[in-house]
């Protein structure tokens, strides 16, 4: 888990870097000429990779050595069917190679190809990201929480040392002392006896000791049991090193594109690994780990990146579950999602910015009732604009209106924390 | 079962050393001194005190609990290639169509994550229309039997299809080069796809005979159209056009022909309205107390020897009627009552129905004639359209078993058929079947013919496979697969699909799928003129489940299809003309049944049945009992503890017995056998064999004589059902060349001496004198005021008596949103249990097993209370000066020789003023502001003061885990992964000491309620179904949001038929149900006011009688 935390900030950073870059590179070729990489980026790079390697279409690296000349890629781009029919002899070899055929870019103007061309003659160095964790504190790092109360530990035993040690020499100085002067020597007694001298001359002193301590011991056995099941900050380690924050946050992918059942059904869903392919098809290399994570999606869905294919046994992906609720509760996510106009972020937190994902309510009953004490159902919002009104609650608005004059109605006064509603 | 391959811990016990042997009967290893550690007396002195055992017992305890806080890692392994249909969470449903060869039924299948989990009815049917019954609902259980096989069987040892195909190839050329025969024995194949099939493999094998075999015959029906039109077939009955329906012995609610459909219609002609105040008037003979019996306005109980002649005297008496001649027939006592039968028939002439539950084909003659007289074809009996349900052609099978002794069939295969199982001892199947050269299954398990066939080749169950129906010419429907063969490589071998077996065999290699495709493509498009392109019409045919051919042109075109399909497999037969005999119920055969036999006249038939009419001193009826039928789902266990609706027993089979033949004849078995109490076995005796079952007292039986259910004593089913009753399919007998299922000449000891526990779920006869089940009659409904039958109850409030409904022990609960309510009428209402099985599948009620049940711990949430009638009253009592304790013993006993029978479905009430509620201690029953009584397990700590405050008795609690529990691990389904499979996801599994009950199926009112949200419209009425008003074939229960005016339920409501149960203690329910009207004669009506147990205000009771008086002068 350390790993990942330092794993996914050098991603971060190492992003952060190429970003800065990026800007600063195109702020340099800022002119009127139309943007090569961008339209490379727009148009081309759904099946063409700048590399060798192959997507839909062949890898374009050196492409410029390969064909004729500029005026063919021109006609190749604008209408590769009509080169080919023209029965341009390159263009022949390479539709007879290829069973797939390539999009018509007619609608691009020739200055624009011309400048996808310089792009693809000059094209940016590859961005390659480290292999494995390298950083210097890599592996050590130790979690600040656990750090202070390690300290305290060892202050505390440090301390209970010195004062045996001290006790001992108080001791036997006094001794010397009481030697010298002819008193009889200190009773030879231990730290236990001695308490037990002191606690009997003192006794108030220890009752109100007993009761502050019973009190505070009370309070925190009370807590504790309110924790007894509450995993709020359950962090677990996943199969796949995947950042939420890569995702959701740099790459501001929807939610519900991936968790795209959160509003069809109770369920969110965990994407399927056929999700993750519509991307990772072309995307087969990361900033932060390379191509180990992603080589992972490979191997569960049985894709061979050399050969474009999905030619090897599938191997489903165990994820740890970070939101757990108890079978015998009911929860929908549409109900939430679609009905109630809930952000996913309410209840999972600032995911666009988690490496990791983790639980950040505590899910208990008591935090899904104070919700639902609170919340004003869209539908049924007095003020409500024509967009949210659902004649659904039509009657239910009426009647609840009158009966709550003015207040808010919330989901409870409409039943909202009724047993059924959640528990069947 | 198992493999051959012999497994050991040692060589002692590889070579049975006989030391081992001893040291393997010990449990344990070493001796264990135990009783001797316990006596010494040194323990005293040990330092372990009691003290410090209870501080280790306290510590490891906390220790255990705070170990158990640890947080699971729970796993979420999503599709790696997510099928497009499937959004987990969301079920989808599949059109389908169920038939094993006996039940026809057009489905609706709801999968979850690609698992079949229940069932629905398709209203898209013209013939099943959305009905349903109980062992449709619970076939989806029988999917996941673990008694399945999951591979082919060669020769008792499992194999693979590699082997099997080729040894069965090799075997089956041999026969025909040796000129061997070959036979195929099935149960009805109604699928035209699977004939081709046949008539393929024949053309592959020409010495192939398809024999058709039903496990319940209905061979005499279709000799007896044979011989009145020419016509080998079954006619479609249509009770709902029917005024008076008239049953001899046919159980047509229960099991006769196609339950479903005829529930449906008869139901339809019972419900009553306002604007409608006219119902069916329903006669019943029969011996038996069924289903269709209880339900009867009139019934008469006969011996099943003189159906024939009840049948002739009914002729007889119509004829007089209609100017017709009569025939010569022996009187009967009930004879005058058989005019009156005969009058109100004739009164409907071409608006009534006769129908006959034998098996013979002279009173079918006979039958027929009636209705030609009554003028019911065309209108309520049409053969025009025939039935393809069932085509069992007894003539033909017992010549096959002949041949079959004689040595002359080479391989017999066997396909949805047991006749091992199912066929009359005197048959003798079982000699005949070693006989044959090559033995071939096609049964999903080692059943009884199975198991002792050479190759067991498993069919795929029915909701894995795909296939074809052709219910009814005109109507045909499609099978489709909603789940992938659970048993399949490279776990298992696999099951394969049985037309694809034979198509193999025949050297076709294409899959079903296709094949029915190509003959629907040829067969079925061109007949339908609707959809241009056969993409089209699949589509379509495969969305709706069903399609017809339509009427008129197309319809004979149907049948000229049907016809020809059938004829290519038929043709073989023509060889053998000296031993055929139309039936089948295929057109090609008709023409030799009219060479053939001479046409039987009413005089004859008539004649014939006089002759063959003897009576015996005890008379036995087999029948097929609602839940378990001819028992080829008897592994399943909700059909196991779904109580029978007449008797209430689960988990057995036994002997009927009206309760004075036991005390008169049989007095040393006068024993009412209840819940703890045991009852006596006796032995039944047919033609040398003898069965020995309990004797369950049942009164309405016919004195004289005695039922046994079939489907029971299954020996090769499976786990479930291996063991439980004995097989009585034996005591069948063959006259005339059909199978009898009422055997006259029977035999039945005194008692043996030894005792038979059984599980009864309703040990009350009779309601003892409360209103439960309220009812009228229909004179009295139609023309009385609404307080004359349906009495409002008065409680007194202060001074005054006011009307219970407005009284108020508690402030009325706001419900400003929906209401659910339901309302059951119990006119429609017949007692099937369609909705227990349903509600079964839907909320994961738990099976517990006979044990349990004889402990009254059933955990159905919705029971179905059977009630007969008292010959005592409050009333007679208290005037013969009977003590308290006599009163109500003397009501108890029902009417013996024929009680009127009272069906009521009891679920929670939902009460809103809910005496459960109030007495939760950790308030975990309450009330939601949509009227429901919410049941929330997760809180409940099971004091079960709930249910003892319940006036209803609905709660249910969890003695036991009993989904882990090793006790209950050859009875409940979800004790294996495969039986957990169907299991509804949407609701929890309730575990041990948690109570339940009914939720008005909350989950579909939740569901519905935000599919209504997210499409941003109103809720409509009708769009929350719970399982049991959905499944019910009868459209008896109405569910729906009783503040809405608009709704169905919210109109029933304010029918003047409508009451409360138990409506005096107050509690508010929210289930109405709607009085019983029983459409009676005038001179039963006086009978019946004196029977009726309670009654409120005596002056009203005295109006009452009075005006019923005055109309039977009147009349």
């Amino acid at each position: 888990m350390n790993t990942l935390c330092n794993k996914a900030q050098q991603a971060f950073s190492a992003l952060l870097f190429t970003l800065i870059l990026t800007i600063l590179l195109s702020f340099q070729t800022v002119s009127a000429q139309p943007d090569g990489a961008k339209l490379f980026k727009q148009n081309c790079a759904t099946c063409h990779k700048l590399d060798d390697t192959r997507l839909t279409g062949p890898g374009l690296k050196d492409v410029f050595k390969r064909i004729p000349d500029d005026e063919w890629f021109l006609k190749w781009v604008k209408s590769n069917t009509k080169l080919t029919a023209s029965g341009d002899p390159y263009a022949v070899k390479i539709s007879a190679f290829d069973v797939s055929t390539m999009n018509e870019f007619g609608f691009l103007a020739d200055d624009e190809i011309n400048a996808i061309g310089t792009f693809l003659k000059n094209p940016p160095a590859p961005v390659v990201g480290p292999t494995g964790p390298t950083g210097p504190t890599g592996e050590v790092h130790v979690e600040k929480g656990l750090d202070t109360f390690w300290t305290l530990v060892i202050i505390i035993i440090a301390l209970i040392i010195i004062i045996a040690v001290l006790r001992g020499v108080k001791r036997s100085l006094s001794n010397v002392v009481n030697e010298r002067e002819g008193k009889p020597a200190n009773p030879d007694r231990n730290v236990w006896e001695e308490t037990k001298v002191w606690m009997g001359a003192n006794k108030s002193k220890v009752a109100l000791i007993i009761i502050i301590l019973l009190s505070i011991g009370s309070k925190m056995a009370w807590d504790a049991m309110f924790d007894i099941g509450v995993f709020t900050g359950y962090k677990p380690s996943q199969p796949i090193a995947f950042s939420h924050k890569i995702h959701a946050g740099d790459n501001a992918i929807n939610c519900v594109y991936c968790h795209s059942t959160a509003e069809k059904s109770r369920h969110a869903g965990i994407p399927s690994t056929n999700i993750c392919m519509n991307c990772h098809k072309g995307i087969s290399s990361g900033a932060t780990t390379g191509t180990t994570e992603i080589a992972k999606i490979y191997e569960a869905v049985g894709w061979d990146p050399k050969q474009m294919a999905y030619n090897m046994p599938q191997k489903p992906i165990k994820w740890n579950k970070v939101h757990n609720l108890p079978d015998f509760v009911y929860f929908s996510h549409q109900q939430h999602v679609v009905v109630g106009k809930q952000e996913c972020q309410t209840c999972h937190g600032d995911v666009p910015n988690m490496t990791v994902a983790e639980q950040v309510s505590p899910l208990t009953m008591r935090w899904c009732i104070d919700c639902h004490r609170e919340t004003e159902v869209p539908g049924m919002m007095a003020n409500a604009d024509s967009t949210l009104a659902n004649p659904y609650y039509e009657d239910l608005h009426k009647k609840l209106a009158e009966k709550y004059k003015g207040q808010k109605i919330t989901v409870d006064k409409m039943g909202g924390i009724e047993c059924a509603k959640c528990h069947y | 079962m198992g493999t051959t391959k012999k497994y050991w811990k040692g060589l002692e016990e590889l070579n049975n050393d006989p030391a081992f042997v001893q040291a393997q009967q010990n449990e344990f290893a070493e001796y264990v001194p135990v009783e001797k550690f316990l006596e010494n007396d040194s323990l005293k002195d040990t330092s372990t005190s009691r003290r410090d055992f209870l501080k280790l017992f306290g510590f490891s305890i906390t220790a255990a609990t705070l170990a158990a806080c640890e947080a699971p890692v729970n796993k979420a392994i999503p599709y790696v290639m997510k099928p497009e249909e499937i959004t987990p969470g969301v079920a989808n449903w599949y059109a389908s169509t169920y038939f094993d060869g006996n039940d026809y039924c057009s489905i609706l299948v709801k999968t979850r994550e690609g698992r079949p989990i229940k069932i629905e009815g398709n209203e898209m049917s013209p013939i099943t229309r959305g009905g349903v019954s109980a062992r449709i609902h619970a076939s989806v259980l029988s999917l996941y039997d673990t008694g399945r096989i999951t591979g082919p069987y060669a020769n008792k040892a499992p194999s693979t299809w590699e082997t099997v195909d080729k040894e069965i190839g090799a075997k089956l050329s041999a026969a025909v080069a040796k000129g061997g025969s070959i036979r195929i024995l099935s149960s009805t194949i109604i699928s035209p796809s699977t004939k081709q099939v046949i008539a393929d493999f024949i053309s592959k094998y020409p010495n192939t005979k398809h024999v058709t075999y039903d496990a319940v015959s209905y061979a005499g029906i279709i000799k007896a159209n044979a011989q009145s039109f020419d016509k080998a077939v079954l006619p479609s009955y249509s009770f709902d056009k029917a005024k008076v329906i008239v049953s001899v012995g046919a159980d047509f609610l229960g099991s006769w022909l196609s339950p479903i459909e005829f529930t449906k219609q008869y139901s339809k002609t019972r419900k009553l309205s306002r604007e409608k105040k006219e119902m069916s008037k329903h006669y019943q003979f029969e011996s038996i107390l069924s289903l269709t019996g209880s339900n009867a306005d009139k019934r008469f109980a006969v011996k099943p020897s003189q159906y024939g002649t009840v049948v002739v005297n009914l002729y007889n008496a119509v004829a007089k009627l209609t100017g017709g001649s009569a025939v010569a027939s022996g009187a009967l006592p009930i004879d005058a009552q058989i005019e009156k039968v005969a009058k109100a028939l004739v009164d409907h002439k071409g608006r009534s129905l006769v129908v006959c539950g034998a098996n013979d084909i002279a009173t079918q003659v006979v039958v027929n004639s009636i209705n030609t007289l009554l003028g019911n074809y065309g209108k309520t009996v049409d053969v025009e359209t025939p039935s393809y349900t069932k085509q069992g052609n007894d003539e033909q099978f017992i010549s096959l078993v002949n041949e079959m002794k004689e040595g002359k069939v080479g391989a017999l295969i066997t396909y949805n058929a047991n006749p091992s199982y199912t066929s009359p001892a005197g048959l003798g199947f079982n000699e005949a079947y070693a006989k044959v050269g090559l033995k071939v299954s096609f049964a999903d398990r080692l059943d009884e013919t199975a198991m002792n066939a050479d190759y067991v080749c498993p069919d795929h169950h029915y909701l894995e496979s795909w296939n074809d129906a052709n219910p009814k010419a005109g109507h045909y429907s499609l099978t489709q697969p909603t789940i992938s063969p659970l048993f399949a490589k490279p776990r298992n071998e696999g099951t394969r699909c049985a037309q694809e077996t034979l198509l193999k065999w025949a050297g076709n290699e294409s899959d079903f799928h296709s094949y029915i495709q190509k003959y629907w493509s040829s067969h079925v498009f061109p007949m339908q003129g609707k959809y241009m392109t056969f993409g089209d019409f699949w589509n379509h045919s495969l969305h709706n489940g069903v399609v017809e051919v339509g009427s008129g042109e197309d319809a004979k075109m149907a049948m000229g299809q049907d016809s020809s399909n059938v004829n290519a497999s038929a043709k073989p037969e023509v060889a053998h003309k000296t031993t055929t005999v139309g039936g089948g119920g295929m057109f090609a055969q008709e023409v030799e049944v009219e060479v053939k036999e001479p046409k039987l006249s009413v005089a004859e038939a008539a004649q014939s049945i006089s002759k063959s009419a003897k009576a015996g001193n005890i008379e036995l009826v087999l029948y097929e009992k609602t839940g378990m039928g001819n028992g080829n789902q008897a592994n399943n266990p909700w059909l196991q503890e779904f109580p029978d609706p007449v008797s209430k027993v689960t988990w057995d089979n036994y002997i009927t017995m009206n309760p004075e033949d036991m005390k008169d004849k049989y007095h040393t078995l006068a024993r009412y056998n209840q819940m703890e109490m045991k009852a006596d076995t006796a032995n039944v005796t047919v033609g040398g064999v003898t069965v020995e079952l309990p004797v369950f007292p049942q009164p309405g039986q016919a004195r004289g004589t005695i039922g046994i259910a079939l489907g029971y004593g299954r020996t090769g089913a499976g786990m479930v059902a291996d063991g439980v009753g004995k097989n009585v399919f034996t005591l069948a007998q063959v006259v005339n060349g059909t199978i009898q299922y009422t055997v006259s000449d029977v035999t039945v000891s005194d008692k043996t001496g030894n005792e038979h526990q059984m599980a009864c779920t309703q040990t009350h006869h009779t309601m003892m004198g409360r209103s439960i089940v309220k009812e009228t009659d229909l004179t009295t409904y139609s023309t009385q005021p609404v307080d004359v039958w349906n009495e409002k109850l008065l409680v007194t409030l202060g001074d005054k008596h006011v009307p219970a409904s407005q009284s108020n022990l508690w402030a009325d609960h706001d419900k400003p949103g929906h209401r659910w309510g339901m309302s059951i009428d119990l006119n429609a209402c017949i007692g099937c249990g369609a909705c227990v099985v349903s509600c079964n599948a839907e909320n994961n009620v738990p099976v517990v097993g006979k044990e349990e049940v004889r402990r009254s711990r059933e955990m159905h949430w919705i029971r179905i209370d059977r009630y007969y009638s008292s010959d005592m009253t409050v009333e007679k009592a208290d005037a013969e000066g009977k003590g308290v304790v006599d009163k109500y013993l003397e009501m108890e006993n029902p009417t013996t020789e024929n009680p009127q029978v009272f069906f009521q479905p009891v679920m929670c009430q939902h009460c809103n003023h809910a005496p459960c509620e109030t007495v939760c201690p950790v308030l975990a029953t309450n009330h939601s502001s949509d009227g429901l009584n919410q049941m929330t397990y997760n809180r409940c700590v099971g004091t079960r003061y709930c249910a003892n405050n319940c006036p209803y008795k609905v709660r249910r609690f969890n003695w036991f885990n009993y989904i882990e529990n090793d006790k209950f691990a050859e009875v409940n389904p979800s004790q294996n992964d495969l039986g957990r499979m169907v299991l509804n996801p949407d609701v929890v599994v309730r575990s041990r000491g948690v109570m339940e009950k009914c939720s008005m199926c909350v989950q579909r009112i939740q569901e519905g309620k935000l599919n209504a949200k997210k499409a941003m419209k109103k809720l409509e009425d009708g769009a929350i179904q719970t399982a049991c008003s959905k499944s019910c074939p009868a459209d008896a229960i109405t569910f729906g949001d009783l503040n809405n005016v608009e709704s169905l339920v919210a109109k029933e409501v304010e029918d003047e038929r409508t009451y409360y149960l138990l409506e005096e203690v107050g509690v508010k329910p929210s289930i109405s149900y709607l009085t019983k009207v029983r459409n009676l004669d005038a001179e039963d009506i006086v009978m019946h006011e004196e029977h009726k147990p309670h009654h409120g205000g005596e002056e009203h009771k005295e109006e009452h009688k009075e005006e019923h008086k005055k109309e039977e002068a009147h009349s």
